[in-house]
């Protein structure tokens, strides 16, 4: 690991797309509005693309920026059907508690 | 590789005489409606051409080239060993015959005999199918062929035995004839399995050429056979289904149930010769059981008093001593008297169908009586075929049955020699009650005033009356092949009969018994004139006559007990097999359905209902408890790689 591209060190990196994360990962267990736990999907996607952006200065290594722009085409695919859901889902219920929303329960 | 029976090619006429009885089954059956009693006519020219065909097959039939014998036409071969094709050799040529000249006789009776039943086209219909399939059980020249038409002329039977279904007692009585039929089917599928394991191959020609390859399983495979023969020809224990069998119309009677299909077993026997010259004890075995057939069938004769099962138990016997000298090795002899028997015992059973059609389904002797002068043609062709039957000289059964206790002796075989000769009395004695109860006398049915069920009578309850011609040429041919059909037989050695089967039998070369033939049929007539004068004397003369209707009244009161149960063989199979098995289905209907079965299908619904309770109560519907399930799931794999240093 002669070379890199790195400004600080890879650590930091690491550690900054850790604390994004979880706190994305806090945000879909403990909010209950919908739109809010797609923007906390947003911040785990986000999580991800910085360590493969990071990892791929470091490594001098392409591959990373593929893998990034492929999970922000992903990511924009989700975010449309999420918000296609959360509109059709308020149509209905008129409420947007996803808590209150159980369809599902079997 | 593969032997044939008959000189191997391509011989044509057999499909015709095979195929033209089914070309008439199919058409009977498919234009019934349209065909109405011209179903009749078509039935019987399909068999009268088949006839024919097999008269013009004669020659090849009897030709013989490099050691084969007889006209051979190969159908298909499906796996090694397993060729089919068709045989018209001495032996079946002879069987083909009976089967499509009597046949052809029977069919044209039966216009006359089912013109009032609205079923003629399907009654044609199924006696075609029968004659086809009994054309397939004698034409195979292998055993799957003879099995395949085994099994159809029992479901022929079986339709014809149950043709009027409206008889419950005629629905029994086909359901158990086929049952039993099924007994012989099963045993003869053994016997093949053996054969093929051993032999590798079904073709009559391969088994007879290599009978030694059977070794220790020989007496089992003729066991398995005869199984067969005696269901099939009605031997004891297993005859029990002809008696009942006369639920059929009389020219069923006649046609299956007396000079064909019934003699099916005479035939396997007759054909399978090889087999049983190899074995001294099945060859035994089926003698003794042939004798003791004919000897209880002529008992139970004695004791009946319908007139169709009098005959019914006559053929069992007759069938008894066919068996008996086929088994015994004396096969010209025992085949012979198919050949008599097949007219005479076609003959009484047509005459009496003409005394059964003239008195309005009468069939009760009982009831019967004087009718010589009511029906003097039935009169004059029954006293042929009870004399022919009998064993009166001049008639065929004199010169067949003759040769076949003879045989006994000269096999070496003085019991069942014994036996013939006891039966031969016997046969007349039963014979001649039925003769003179039905025809001397003073009439003592009812038909002539209110004609009961005047089905056949025609309208307005019409007396007795004479028969159309339709009825009664067949049965005046019958009588006179009854007459002569035996003379063949004279000669000896070199008789006609003995020149006709010089290649299919083995040759004899038996030491002469102490009893000559002439003493024979010296003592057998004398036994026979005893059984003719004892019944004279119990029934024909005046003072029996002027008494009848007491005596005969007082004689069904006081029969024994073993006559009037017929020796308890119906008992016996009833305690033995069909109790148990209804026991059998009583435990599965009772326990083991609803318990074991049912009960598997119910514990299988309960058990997934269960399992899916359980797997529900995980699917709560609520997303962020999802979500916790999934980060807790992920937390899991990661600390187990970090612990287990799965990442480096």
């Amino acid at each position: 690991m002669t070379q890199t591209l790195l400004p600080v060190a890879l650590a930091n990196y690491v550690g900054l797309s850790a604390v994004i994360f979880f706190i994305g990962v806090a945000g879909v267990m403990l909010r209950r509005n919908p739109l809010v736990m797609l923007m906390s999907i947003e911040l785990m996607w986000n999580a991800a693309n910085l360590l493969f952006l990071a990892f791929a200065r470091a490594w001098m290594n392409d591959a990373g920026h593929i893998f990034a722009f492929l999970v922000i085409t992903v990511a924009a695919a989700e975010a449309a059907i999420g918000l296609a859901i959360v509109v059709a889902v308020f149509r209905t219920a008129r409420n947007v508690d996803v808590d209150e929303v159980a369809l599902m329960k079997g | 590789m593969h032997h044939v029976m008959g000189v191997d090619g391509y011989y044509p006429l057999l499909y015709v005489i095979w195929l033209l009885p089914l070309l008439g089954a199919v058409a009977c059956w498919a234009f019934g409606p349209q065909l109405k009693r011209t179903a009749g006519a078509l039935g019987s020219a399909t068999i009268g051409a088949s006839f024919v065909a097999t008269l013009l097959s004669w020659g090849a039939a009897t030709q013989s080239a490099g050691g084969a014998l007889g006209a051979h036409a190969h159908l298909f071969s499906w796996m090694p060993g397993w060729n089919f094709g068709l045989l018209l050799d001495p032996l079946s040529l002879l069987w083909v015959l009976v089967i499509t000249g009597v046949g052809f006789l029977i069919h044209v009776y039966s216009i006359g005999y089912m013109y009032t039943d609205r079923a003629i086209a399907r009654f044609f219909a199924y006696m075609n199918f029968f004659v086809f399939a009994m054309l397939t059980l004698v034409l195979s020249d292998n055993f799957v062929g003879l099995l395949v038409g085994w099994g159809l002329v029992g479901l022929a039977s079986y339709f014809l035995i149950g043709f009027w279904f409206h008889k419950p007692s005629a629905v029994a009585a086909a359901r158990k004839a086929f049952v039993i039929n099924v007994v012989g089917d099963v045993a003869i599928m053994f016997a093949i399995f053996i054969m093929f394991s051993r032999i590798g191959s079904i073709s009559f020609g391969d088994v007879f050429a290599h009978v030694d390859r059977l070794g220790s399983l020989l007496f089992l495979v003729c066991l398995c056979l005869f199984v067969g023969a005696a269901a099939k020809s009605a031997q004891i224990p297993l005859h029990t289904w002809l008696p009942d069998a006369m639920e059929g119309p009389t020219p069923v009677s006649a046609l299956i149930h007396a000079a064909t299909m019934v003699t099916a077993g005479v035939y396997l026997v007759a054909r399978c010769w090889p087999l049983w010259n190899a074995s001294p004890d099945a060859q035994m075995l089926v003698g003794t059981i042939g004798g003791l057939t004919a000897l209880v069938g002529a008992i139970l004769g004695i004791s009946q008093w319908d007139i169709k099962r009098i005959l019914a138990y006559s053929t069992m016997s007759q069938i008894g001593y066919m068996i008996m000298g086929v088994g015994a090795g004396a096969y010209a002899a025992g085949v012979a008297h198919f050949f008599t028997h097949a007219f005479f015992k076609a003959l009484l059973f047509l005459g009496s169908g003409i005394i059964i059609h003239e008195l309005g389904d009468e069939q009760d002797v009982r009831r019967m009586g004087g009718l010589m002068k009511k029906l003097p043609f039935a009169f004059w062709c029954m006293l042929v075929g009870v004399l022919a039957i009998s064993g009166i000289p001049g008639f065929s059964g004199f010169f067949s049955k003759d040769a076949v206790i003879y045989g006994m002796l000269q096999h070496g075989h003085p019991w069942l020699y014994a036996v013939g000769i006891l039966t031969a009395g016997i046969t007349a004695y039963y014979m001649f009650r039925l003769f003179f109860v039905t025809f001397l006398g003073e009439y003592r049915g009812t038909a002539d005033t209110s004609a009961p069920g005047a089905g056949h009578a025609g309208p307005g309850g019409r007396p007795a009356h004479a028969p159309g011609w339709l009825m009664a040429v067949p049965v005046g041919i019958l009588a006179v092949f009854a007459t002569i059909a035996g003379y063949v037989l004279i000669g000896g050695g070199a008789s006609p009969w003995s020149r006709f089967f010089a290649q299919t039998f083995p040759p004899e070369s038996l030491p002469r018994p102490v009893i000559g033939e002439g003493l024979t049929t010296v003592i057998a007539l004398v036994v026979v004139l005893c059984g003719i004068g004892i019944a004279y004397l119990r029934y024909a003369t005046k003072e029996a006559l002027a008494n009848a209707p007491t005596r005969l009244a007082r004689e069904s009161a006081r029969m024994p007990a073993p006559l009037v149960h017929l020796f308890y063989f119906d008992d016996a199979i009833e305690w033995l097999f069909v109790r148990p098995a209804q026991l059998l289905g009583e435990i599965f209907g009772r326990f083991f359905d609803p318990r074991v079965i049912d009960g598997a299908v119910q514990e299988t619904a309960v058990s997934s209902q269960w399992l899916g309770a359980l797997v529900r109560s995980a699917q709560t519907g609520l997303l962020r408890a999802y979500v916790v399930i999934v980060v807790f799931g992920a937390a899991c794999f990661i600390a187990y790689y970090a612990l287990a240093g799965g990442v480096r």
